[in-house]
């Protein structure tokens, strides 16, 4: 679904990626770890095509289709969804209208019909029931006055009614107490275990692996992966830390 | 109308508008064309409905209710384009403790050439009424409205500029006495140049008063608005809040003022002058002032330029929102603060709609 080859980028003059080569097959969970400075949200940032990250080698192939030659929201509309580290507040917008308008952008460059409001009102419900975001919250401007779990769950169900074929997700467990760690990673498995889906896991911690359960583990160190293993990589790096396995 | 005298740039308050287009649309003679829908807003309260086709009454597809044409008092004083317009106009005159008659919607049509009307409204102790004016077409539209308020007296006066080309000149006196309260929103969302005047002056205690709007301009337009609100009176509350977006070479341009009279304590009184640039060609210009002679008074005020933020636009793009989508929605998020201060649900999503037409957002 996702191959990326001896990908290289920079943000102003500076490299960050050095040769990045990773493979995402459908069905598969695969969990990028590696110490702080590696590369990890920057592997994000560039896969969503974020302004000011620029790839100077390599290529991204998603679905049969160049990646890099899409303009974000074209690779949100081919099926990527990108989880932010820091999901953005914007006022003035409320979430429902945030929601709406993103679904019915990506239905439209799809060439499908627009939603209806009650459709889409049902839909909205139903994934905010799933993740402890009432509809009080989903009327609210986007992210504003959220606390930090109630952006990563504001995150999930934007991806519940997405439902996009690859998420990316950056550091989705950041912030997050063992209740919303909990309702998030579930959250990931009802929305992404599928099998014409696969999920690229950005984290720090093995918590969230507890939850939803990688079946490939990647180390990545000075922008490129070091290091892949099955789900027992993760443990090994909890106990004797990134210091010792990407030397 | 033999001579035009405009003044000019050099004149303080003037300094930001551009008139030169109007010794041209004064030449031309209107073509008289209508266009057949016209932009009126469903209520559930219908008013009176009035349609002036340059700057007179189209009689037969108005329905007059309570407002009255004829002979209006409107004192133009010494302002150059509102000492132009007449003696002969509409008035709505409400008496004590009138009871809300239903939107009040009147219709501007100007049709290539150059028209001026002078209103009055004139609410007695406790009316109330609720007013839209909507303009449209082409050419130069010119007005002077002259506004009293009685003792408790309520007034929403919501405006949409939505010619297509040419020039729009609205300029408003109000007196607003004991507890009355006047709200004025104004969304210039069209494609001609605009320029407002206010002066509203709060002579009774504890009166209200609001002016402001969202101007939206792009290409080469001009939108210039020049409010003075003056407080005389103890405990008055006003507020004006616009939002300025220019685009291109546009220039949107707000001077506010606010004035306290000697013993005028216990005023609040609050300005938010807002810019977006859409592009780094264009300009806002923001000028609040402050003149207050009362010691036991409060008031703030800000004025600020900006970009629409990229991480917001980057948010949306990456959740499939193209990007003049992206920036249409985040415009309209940025102008919704004055236009959400419109009381009437039909009125405000109108405003909206046309906000975001302009905008070309969906």
């Amino acid at each position: 679904m996702l191959r990326i080859e001896n990908l290289h980028a920079e943000i102003d003059g500076k490299q960050i990626l050095n040769g990045l080569t990773l493979s995402v097959g459908a069905s598969e969970v695969h969990a990028i770890m590696g110490p702080n400075g590696a590369g990890k949200s920057t592997l994000g940032y560039v896969l969503g095509g974020r302004p000011g990250y620029e790839v100077t080698s390599g290529s991204v192939v998603f679905d049969g289709k160049d990646l890099l030659d899409m303009a974000p929201d074209e690779r949100a509309a081919a099926g990527l969804f990108l989880g932010f580290q820091y999901p953005v507040e914007i006022p003035g917008v409320s979430n429902v209208q945030f929601l709406r308008t993103a679904l019915n952008a990506q239905r439209r460059a799809r060439g499908e019909a627009e939603i209806s409001a009650g459709d889409f009102l049902r839909l909205a419900r139903a994934q905010g029931e799933a993740l402890g975001v009432s509809m009080d919250m989903m009327k609210r401007n986007v992210n504003v006055g959220f606390s930090g779990g109630e952006k990563k769950r504001n995150e999930m169900v934007q991806m519940g009614l997405i439902d996009p074929r690859l998420a990316v997700l950056d550091e989705t467990d950041s912030g997050l107490d063992i209740d919303a760690l909990r309702i998030v990673g579930d959250g990931i498995n009802r929305i992404m275990r599928k099998p014409d889906k696969a999920v690229l896991l950005i984290t720090h911690y093995q918590r969230l692996l507890d939850i939803v359960e990688p079946d490939f583990v990647h180390v990545l160190a000075e922008g490129r992966i070091v290091r892949s293993g099955g789900p027992e990589l993760a443990h090994q790096l909890e106990r004797e830390g990134y210091g010792a396995i990407a030397a | 109308m033999s001579l035009l005298e405009l003044p000019s740039n050099r004149t303080e308050g003037w300094r930001w508008s551009d008139l030169s287009a109007l010794p041209e649309i004064v030449a031309r003679q209107p073509a008289g064309t209508v266009p057949e829908a016209l932009p009126w807003i469903g209520c559930a309260r219908e008013g009176p409905r009035l349609v002036f086709i340059d700057g007179k009454l189209a009689a037969d597809q108005s329905n007059l209710g309570t407002i009255e044409i004829g002979s209006v008092q409107a004192n133009p004083a010494d302002h150059a384009l509102a000492r132009l317009v007449g003696s002969e106009g509409w008035k709505l005159k409400l008496g004590q403790d009138h009871a809300p008659q239903g939107l009040v919607q009147i219709v501007h049509v100007t049709t290539g050439g150059a028209d001026h009307l002078p209103a009055e409204i004139e609410l007695d102790v406790d009316a109330q009424a609720s007013v839209v004016e909507t303009y449209i077409g082409e050419g130069w539209a010119n007005r002077l409205t002259s506004i009293r308020l009685s003792r408790g007296a309520r007034l929403m006066l919501n405006r949409r500029l939505l010619s297509s080309a040419g020039y729009v000149s609205l300029n408003d006196h109000a007196v607003i006495g004991e507890g009355a309260s006047l709200i004025v929103a104004t969304l210039s969302a069209g494609g001609a140049d605009t320029r407002m005047d206010g002066q509203l002056t709060l002579t009774g205690d504890a009166a209200f008063a609001e002016f402001g709007g969202a101007l939206l301009a792009r290409g080469t337009q001009r939108h210039d608005a020049n409010l003075a609100v003056r407080h005389e009176a103890v405990g008055g509350m006003s507020r004006q809040v616009w939002r300025s977006v220019a685009d291109d070479k546009a220039t949107c341009s707000v001077a506010a003022r606010v004035e306290v009279a000697r013993g005028a304590q216990k005023t609040d009184g609050e300005q938010s002058l807002k810019g977006l640039l859409l592009s780094r060609t264009a300009t806002i210009n923001a000028k609040p002032e402050l003149e207050i002679f009362a010691d036991d008074v409060k008031c703030a005020h800000g004025a600020t330029v900006g970009e629409l933020n990229r991480d917001a636009l980057f948010y949306l793009a990456s959740r499939g929102v193209a990007p003049q989508e992206a920036k249409a929605l985040l415009t309209q998020a940025f102008v919704a603060d004055a236009i959400d201060r419109i009381g009437e649900e039909e009125v405000r999503d109108a405003f909206h709609e046309n906000a975001m037409a302009w905008l070309g957002g969906r």
